[in-house]
């Protein structure tokens, strides 16, 4: 399902609508928190009747050198030993931290990789902290020029110490050619115009001048313009640290050298990965991470039906396991939702990904057709073909997710208060445009969900005025056919998550308008130059907070341009074993952390 | 197809006694159209070291009467009555094993076709060897010196590396001395060759044949030779039995059947036989009509339908009445014309074209 | 015996050709770029073009077609994977593993499925067939065939889970089928693959069962078995010294098409069971128009069966003499 926010990955992407989506929380007070989950939270969750609101997870913030500093928070009632089992859908599909971007990557690489920042999440909120640094980093010129320091008695699994020559090696290896899966942002940002052309990597001896280490402990970066939440940015796996002696290169994906709390003791491709502790990972130094199991075993090619089944029963090595991604089967929520035992052991919360169905405003020109879209949408009929709340997600009616800093809540075209849609207003927009029957042409993966969804769109539009033209395209080749700027579809679903917690990500690679090009991630193709230069503004604040207020507004403007007609802010329901204590949702991964697991 | 020689007497019948003994014999099959009456009610007699052959069209009876002497009729859907003796044993009642033990050891048989009559999967050297373990409780060795002995005895060259061949590795001819050698094996009373040269070369079939007079004349064999072939009758058995639509219509020497034949079917076989000195200006005389069912055989002789002396013996006659056997030795044959007017008939209008 | 191989080898290789070419250029009429699934969430177009150039894919067609096969018997260094060792099948495009090393790991699970099935098929279907042969027309003949009959007209996705239901759920006899490997644990190996095999069985001893009885009744009709008896031979020597003979190359024969129709069935067998064999690898690259995956699993089940038709002409040549290898 959604497990795979990487938007490359045709398959997942393309089934991602077909298949009901991961399961909606029914309260997110637990998430509003930070992250939530736990007994206590989902004692909270058992009261299905509260209303739901689009409530901002609000309290994500920048800590201080103190926050940085370990070890982490103690989970209630925590404690070192045993064995914790990990039963999920798939094996991960990459291990270096280079190549990794999905969200179920890295929940698995916190056990064994740290970068230079990460997220503490305590009673106040998640907040962003130094993990292998002492504090989130220093910029004295607006984002510019960016300085970290190691902490003391970091090692990697070998026992040797984690040096700033490692962290400067870590990120110009990202530029090696057989690195293209990951997050390419800091690349482009150290370098002049195509980085892959300005430096090739360290492999042929060379290196990057724009990195300074200058001494063991110091690391200084230099961008080409300012980036004031690039301390969020290095938080991401894909700036993890790989040391240079261990570097296998292509090979490195398959056994990884630790420097977080565990390391690889074996990996079955598709069957199974047994981590064991790194005896030369010191607490102390990590503020994150918890690492309570001696070891992990984590079994994949189990379904979410199949895990569905083995949580309830609860017997055997399942009452010590958990899962970063399996959701409750939707056939099984009901049941679970029922039962009080179960819903004590089970996870909830508002994950980072939203839905929408883009609008080619290529094709569409006319803003007042793309708002009557937007009105005469059938979005309760839409999430009742899914399952219903609590099967798919809450209605959207944002670009931003509520778990993105600065997230405000609003409703420009009434889709809450009209959630059946308003052919009336619709069709009165229709008239204003001048165009009381455009035709419109509908892309729609060909699957039996998606089908049943084309219907109601189709009901719902051709009852404003609309001429639907419903297109099927085949799963497996979706993403191509929508990807080329010169497609000939006008309306066609599509999936975000940011890849950290600010409006940058969320905002700046599905409308800057600059970025359009074949199979980029615009795919609305929205150009408005007031937009594109917002952006820029919003991306130049140094303020978090006072960066967050402009994400919103331009929330609010893009909303204005009808781009897109947002679908869900996903939620997550999922279940762990009796046996475990400290299972928490980590909202920056909308999934079950591992990070404060302990055995009973 | 040979031709039927006069010049050439077998050889006097020797031994004491009739050695198999058939005595209203009848065999009955039921198919999904009705009852066959494939032999109805056979009687004959085989003394020691002579040859029997049996005489008829397909579909007279002459092999399912023989199979059945072994039991190797399909016990599921066959009916058999009457007795068959063999010396002092009863073969019709005989159980399994008895008939199992008789097989291939005291009664031995060839088959038409040495090439599927074979197995193709196993060596000739076994298939041989395999009948003297199991009735003579040979070893392997005194078997396969028994199996070379018998491929030499019947004209098989270097019979030691033979042995190792396969039956699709022979010839025609040399398959059927195979097979002979592997009837003879282990010594046995009698043999019933069911059409052993039929689907062998012309030259071929002069060769088996006198092998087997040999063979006989070594070993004392009896021999009962079913044919259609009145060539091979000529040339290799003392008595004939003359069979129609699963009945004996004559029986006799082979000189009386053959130079004196009583009956009108016997008079079609031989006058619808090719000669090689015959007068090519007369037509061969083949016997008219055809075999008759034997699913829903003719009421009284079953012949008058094809009959063209009925009318001689008077209205109704041959259509409504059996006749049976007579005399009761000697030269027998079921037809109600007189004596005198089968010899006038035969040497009147039929002699001419043999 | 030498030539026949040595020409079967070159026929087979020749097949193996041809049809991992059709799969290749077949590949290339689907409108889909594999250089994405190697690229990040946010993938910036230079990063395409490398990608396709490190998987070889901006060469033509059939250069990229020969580097591949070249591959097999001399390795390739491959940039997005680095070396590839020989056999080199390449990477693949959905889980970027190594094609040959998944297909070693799988392939396991698939044999010993089919395989463990096909003994237990055989044995039945030929016993019970001969039971049926040897009692003809009498009641045991009648159940066999009837009972043959209703197992032929069975489908595995439909006998599989309910078996797997009462078996394991309701009577807990035996363990979820899944697989063990052998080398570590014979009697769990065993255990664990029983259902698979049973259910299989289920609906392939019918076919042997029925076509047992009728070559045994057919060659019990062939004049060397009447032969046999006319020798004196017993008639349980008759029925399995020379009947049963000729009857196995009928049955080798359908056994050869069987095993081609279980490699192909693996596909739904190993979904039934929920088995991590070469089926469940077919299925997957075939959902992920994964083309390195797909050449792979498509060349070992052409290669399976090639290799199949082999033995089952050895076969012929050692049940029957008059076959000769040449």
């Amino acid at each position: 399902m959604i497990r795979k926010v990487d938007m490359t990955f045709a398959r997942s992407r393309a089934t991602a609508a077909a298949v009901v989506l991961t399961v909606g929380a029914l309260t997110l007070a637990g998430c509003a928190k930070g992250g939530g989950g736990g007994p206590t939270a989902a004692g909270g969750a058992s009261t299905p009747a509260k209303p739901l609101e689009n409530k901002a997870v609000g309290s994500i913030t920048v800590g201080t050198p103190a926050d940085s500093t370990g070890p982490a928070t103690p989970a209630e009632g925590g404690k070192p030993g045993g064995t914790v089992n990990m039963i999920d859908r798939d094996d991960f599909s990459h291990l270096d931290p280079a190549r990794v971007y999905l969200n179920y990557n890295a929940t698995a690489s916190k056990l064994f990789t740290r970068q230079l920042t990460g997220y503490r999440t305590g009673a106040d909120g998640i907040k962003l902290v130094g993990d292998l640094a002492t504090d989130t980093g220093t910029t004295t010129d607006g984002g510019k020029t960016w300085k970290f320091t190691l902490k003391d008695g970091l090692k990697w699994q070998d026992g040797t110490p984690i040096t700033s020559a490692d962290i400067k090696y870590s990120f110009e290896r990202l530029y090696a050619p057989f690195i293209t899966e990951g997050p390419t942002y800091i690349q482009q940002w150290l370098v002049k115009g195509d980085y892959r052309k300005a430096y090739e990597g360290p492999y042929k001896g060379k290196s990057l001048d724009a990195i300074a280490t200058p001494d063991d402990k110091t690391i200084e970066f230099t961008l080409q313009a300012a980036h004031p939440d690039f301390n969020f940015t290095v938080a991401m796996t894909g700036y993890g640290a790989v040391p240079k002696a261990q570097d296998t290169k292509e090979k490195y994906d398959k056994k990884p050298f630790s420097s977080g709390p565990y390391q690889i003791e074996s990996h079955v491709t598709d069957k199974s990965l047994d981590l064991v502790r790194n005896p030369n990972w010191d607490p102390k130094t990590d503020p994150i991470r918890n690492a309570y199991p001696d070891k992990w075993h984590m079994e994949f090619g189990v379904q979410s039906q199949n895990s569905t089944e083995r949580f309830l029963a609860d017997s055997g090595a399942d009452k010590t396991a958990m899962t970063f991604h399996n959701a409750i089967a939707p056939e099984r929520v009901q049941e679970v939702l029922g039962n009080a035992e179960a819903m004590k052991r089970s996870i909830q919360g508002l994950t980072p990904f939203t839905t929408f169905y883009n609008i080619n405003t290529k094709r569409i020109t006319n803003q007042k057709v793309r708002e009557a879209i937007i009105k005469a949408w059938p979005s309760k009929q839409l999430q009742l073909i899914q399952g219903g709340e609590v099967n798919t997600g809450k209605i959207a009616t944002t670009v931003m997710s509520p778990t993105v800093l600065g997230y405000e809540s609003f409703d420009l075209y009434g889709m809450l208060t009209k959630p059946t849609g308003d052919p009336e207003a619709a069709k009165a927009l229709l008239a204003e445009a001048g165009e009381p029957n455009p035709t419109v042409v509908y892309a729609y993966n060909q699957t039996p969900t998606q089908e049943k969804l084309t219907v109601a769109i189709k009901d719902a539009l051709t009852k404003a005025g609309f001429k639907v033209v419903a297109k099927p395209l085949n799963p497996a080749t979706f993403y191509d056919a929508i990807g080329p700027v010169e497609n000939k579809f006008d309306i066609y679903w599509g999936g975000w998550a940011a890849d950290w917690p600010t409006g940058s990500t969320a905002i700046q690679p599905l409308f800057d308008g600059r970025l359009i090009a074949d199979n980029a991630s615009n795919y609305s193709h929205l150009n408005v130059p007031d937009i594109n230069s917002g952006i820029d503004a919003a991306n130049a604040i140094p303020d978090a907070a006072e960066a967050g207020k402009a994400w919103a507004a331009l929330d609010k403007k893009i909303m204005e341009q009808a781009a897109i007609v947002p679908e869900f802010y996903q939620t997550y329901f999922g279940l762990y074993g009796s046996g475990l204590g400290g299972v928490e949702f980590s909202a920056i991964d909308g999934e079950q952390s591992p990070t404060n697991v302990y055995i009973k | 197809m040979t031709t039927v020689t006069w010049d050439r007497e077998p050889a006097t019948p020797r031994g004491p006694g009739p050695f198999l003994s058939v005595r209203d014999l009848s065999v009955q099959f039921s198919t999904e159209d009705g009852i066959v009456h494939a032999v109805d009610r056979l009687s004959f007699d085989l003394e020691k070291g002579t040859t029997l052959g049996i005489v008829g069209e397909s579909g007279s009876g002459k092999s399912v009467s023989n199979l059945s002497i072994l039991g190797l009729h399909d016990k599921a859907h066959t009916k058999i009555g009457g007795e068959i003796w063999l010396e002092d044993q009863e073969l019709v009642s005989a159980s399994r094993s008895t008939l199992e033990r008789l097989r291939g050891n005291r009664v031995a048989m060839i088959f038409q076709d040495p090439l599927t009559s074979l197995s193709p999967y196993h060596t000739v050297g076994r298939q041989i060897s395999e009948v003297f373990r199991k009735h003579k409780g040979a070893s392997k060795a005194e078997s396969r010196a028994r199996a070379i002995e018998m491929l030499d005895r019947v004209g098989i060259p270097q019979a030691k590396t033979r042995l190792e061949d396969y039956p699709h590795q022979f010839s025609g001819g040399m398959r059927q001395r195979v097979m002979i050698a592997m009837a003879l094996v282990c010594d046995p009373d009698l043999l019933i060759a069911d059409e052993p040269t039929t689907a062998l070369d012309v030259t071929v079939q002069a060769q088996i044949l006198d092998l087997l007079k040999d063979l006989q004349q070594d070993f004392g064999t009896s021999i009962i030779l079913i044919t259609h072939d009145l060539g091979v009758v000529a040339k290799t058995v003392h008595n004939v039995l003359v069979m129609y639509a699963g009945r004996a219509i004559e029986q006799g020497t082979v000189q009386q059947v053959l130079r004196e034949p009583h009956h009108p079917y016997t008079w079609g076989l031989l006058a619808s036989m090719p000669k090689l000195n015959s007068n090519v200006d007369l037509p061969l005389l083949p016997v008219r009509g055809t075999p008759p069912s034997l699913l829903n055989p003719p009421s009284g002789c079953p012949f008058h339908p094809r009959c063209d002396y009925r009318d001689l013996v008077g209205p109704d006659l041959c259509s409504t009445e059996r006749p049976e056997l007579s005399p009761a030795d000697g030269h027998r044959d079921a037809c109600y014309l007189t004596l005198a007017q089968k010899r006038e008939i035969f040497n009147g209008k039929i002699k001419e074209r043999l | 015996m030498f030539r026949f191989f040595v020409r079967r080898v070159i026929g087979a290789a020749v097949i193996l050709l041809i049809i991992s070419a059709v799969t290749f250029f077949l590949f290339y009429a689907i409108p889909r770029d594999p250089a994405r699934a190697f690229c990040g969430k946010i993938c910036p177009p230079q990063n395409l073009i490398l990608i396709r150039h490190n998987l070889g894919m901006d060469e033509p067609l059939f250069v990229q077609y020969w580097h591949w096969l070249v591959g097999i018997f001399t390795g390739r260094d491959l940039v997005q994977f680095g070396q590839c060792d020989a056999p080199c099948l390449g990477y693949s495009f959905a889980t970027q593993e190594s094609v040959f090393s998944a297909i070693i790991d799988r392939f396991p699970v698939t044999i010993s499925v089919t395989m463990g099935a096909a003994v237990v098929f055989l044995s039945f279907g030929i016993i019970t067939g001969m039971i049926a042969a040897w009692q003809q027309g009498r009641p045991l003949d009648k159940i066999a065939s009837t009972t043959s009959v209703i197992g032929a007209s069975l489908q595995i996705y439909f006998v599989g889970p309910i078996v797997v239901f009462f078996v394991v759920d309701s009577m807990g006899l035996l363990p979820r089928p899944s697989y063990i490997p052998f080398t570590e644990d014979p009697l769990g190996w065993f255990v664990h693959l029983l259902i698979p095999w049973v259910v299989l069985s289920i609906i392939f001893t019918a076919n042997y069962t029925r076509m047992t009885r009728s070559v045994m009744v057919e060659q019990l009709a062939e004049d060397y078995v009447r032969t046999a008896r006319a020798k004196g031979m017993s008639s349980r020597t008759v029925f399995l010294r020379f009947a049963w003979r000729g009857a196995m190359i009928p049955i080798v024969t359908i056994f050869g098409v069987d095993l081609a129709t279980l490699f192909g069935g693996a596909i739904i067998t190993e979904q039934t069971f929920t088995l991590h064999g070469i089926g469940e690898l077919a299925v997957r690259a075939v959902q992920n128009t994964d083309l390195p995956m797909l050449l792979g699993v498509t060349l070992v089940g052409a290669f399976s069966i090639v290799v199949l038709n082999i033995v089952v002409d050895v076969l012929y040549a050692f049940i029957d003499p008059r076959v000769r290898l040449a």
